[in-house]
């Protein structure tokens, strides 16, 4: 792993192809926190860029902070958490309105 | 499918079917007629018993004997440590060689080729050094109806082929091959069926549209599955699609038996392979191959397409 940079996370982690410069990985990162939080809100988490290199940190509503390498590393997390994984293709995410 | 451009990793076709289903018999014709180069072979065997492997010594750049269980559970680490060694010797070729190199595994008849694949994409090395070019099934004509009747397993290496050949189709009459045409195509719709005889190519004949047989539910197998293609709107962009899609295979991995496709990134096209919960790193495509952009196709089971494009527009708006 690069030090200054964080990036790559681990070899071959699939959602980090497609963006191969220090500015596209920056703003896919930042992107990426805003998505995930519209849907992590429902469930009481909060993600966040770490600051200082790849992935993510989770807060839970009981104020627990974990720093997570991927996005994959976001859904295990959650997943243990909750007792369930967070299914995008639960009826709240499939009513033919959505109603956030 | 479009060629991905050489990159560099050493190829690997992994060579799956039930047992039984002619994997020696039709690997060996290719390589007598040069099918694959001067490929390595690596088989495996899941129980040892001895092989006659002269003739594939003798038409190959060499063969590598697994006998130590079968390569998806028991025997996975010889054949990581198999592979790592031949991607150890690959760093080592000329220029020249390396081009032309490439690995055909011949799995024993009891391996999940997704199970192989995902092997690979777990180990740190072999993920930068090997690139899985085509997942070939054989589909033995003669006892597909039992074989998918009653084993999960026969319809696991069927969903996860890219090419599937349909092997003694001289010995079964029309009616019977037309039905494992229609069963296999129902397993899986996107796959290129073929079929050969004693490992020559066989072209099928025209067959009479037939019902699949029909498939009863098996406990650790499910229900059949449905092919899904999305369009990818325009407004949908890189980050809000990996996020998705990282989360639908995290959570419906087990269901979703292929994910496929080109996306458009920052970076460029992206193909995207998946085989259940393993997820192939991605390929950049050069800008004008990708002319199938933007659209994915799902195969799975336990959902409805539909609920895929309003979960993604969920995602997308919020």
């Amino acid at each position: 792993m690069c030090n200054a940079c964080g990036f790559p996370t681990r070899p071959g982690h699939w959602t980090d192809a497609g963006a191969d410069n220090a500015g596209d990985r920056l703003r896919l990162q930042m992107r990426r926190a805003q998505i995930l939080n519209r849907l992590l809100n429902g469930y009481g988490f909060k993600a966040r860029p770490p600051g200082h290199g790849p992935g993510f940190a989770l807060s839970s509503f009981s104020g627990r902070t974990t720093l997570l390498p991927d996005l994959e590393a976001v859904w295990q997390e959650a997943a243990q958490q909750l007792g369930h994984p967070i299914d995008p293709l639960d009826p709240r995410f499939t009513a033919a309105e959505p109603n956030s | 499918m479009i060629a991905p451009p050489e990159d560099g990793r050493l190829r690997l076709t992994i060579l799956g079917g039930y047992l039984g289903s002619g994997k020696t018999t039709w690997l060996r014709h290719q390589l007598y007629e040069g099918g694959f180069g001067k490929a390595h072979i690596l088989i495996n065997e899941a129980a040892e018993t001895p092989v006659d492997d002269t003739l594939l010594a003798s038409q190959s750049a060499g063969v590598t004997m697994l006998s130590g269980g079968c390569a998806c559970c028991t025997g996975k680490d010889d054949l990581v440590n198999a592979l790592k060694a031949l991607c150890d010797a690959h760093s080592r070729q000329k220029p020249e060689d390396r081009k032309t190199a490439q690995i055909v595994l011949e799995t024993s008849g009891l391996a999940d080729p997704a199970a192989i694949l995902d092997a690979i994409q777990q180990d740190s090395v072999l993920v930068h050094h090997i690139r899985v070019a085509e997942i070939i099934v054989l589909v033995d004509a003669m006892n597909a109806a039992d074989q998918l009747r009653t084993e999960h397993l026969g319809r696991a290496q069927i969903e996860a082929a890219d090419r599937i050949i349909l092997t003694k189709v001289d010995a079964v009459p029309d009616a019977v091959l037309a039905t494992v045409v229609a069963t296999v195509r129902h397993l899986n719709p996107v796959a290129r069926i073929e079929a050969a005889v004693k490992g020559e190519p066989f072209a099928l004949p025209d067959l009479p549209a037939v019902p699949p047989y029909d498939l009863p539910r098996i406990s650790d197998g499910g229900e059949p599955i449905q092919p899904t293609k999305i369009d990818i709107p325009d407004d949908v962009d890189w980050a809000t699609f990996s996020i998705w899609l990282s989360a639908l295979i995290y959570a419906r991995g087990d269901d979703l038996v292929r994910v496929k496709g080109v996306f458009d990134t920052p970076a460029g096209p992206l193909l995207l392979q998946a085989v259940r919960k393993s997820v192939q790193p991605p390929e950049l495509l050069p800008p004008e191959a990708a002319q199938r952009q933007n659209q994915i196709v799902f195969i799975g089971r336990g959902y409805k397409g539909d609920d895929l494009r309003r979960s993604l527009d969920y995602f997308t708006r919020g």
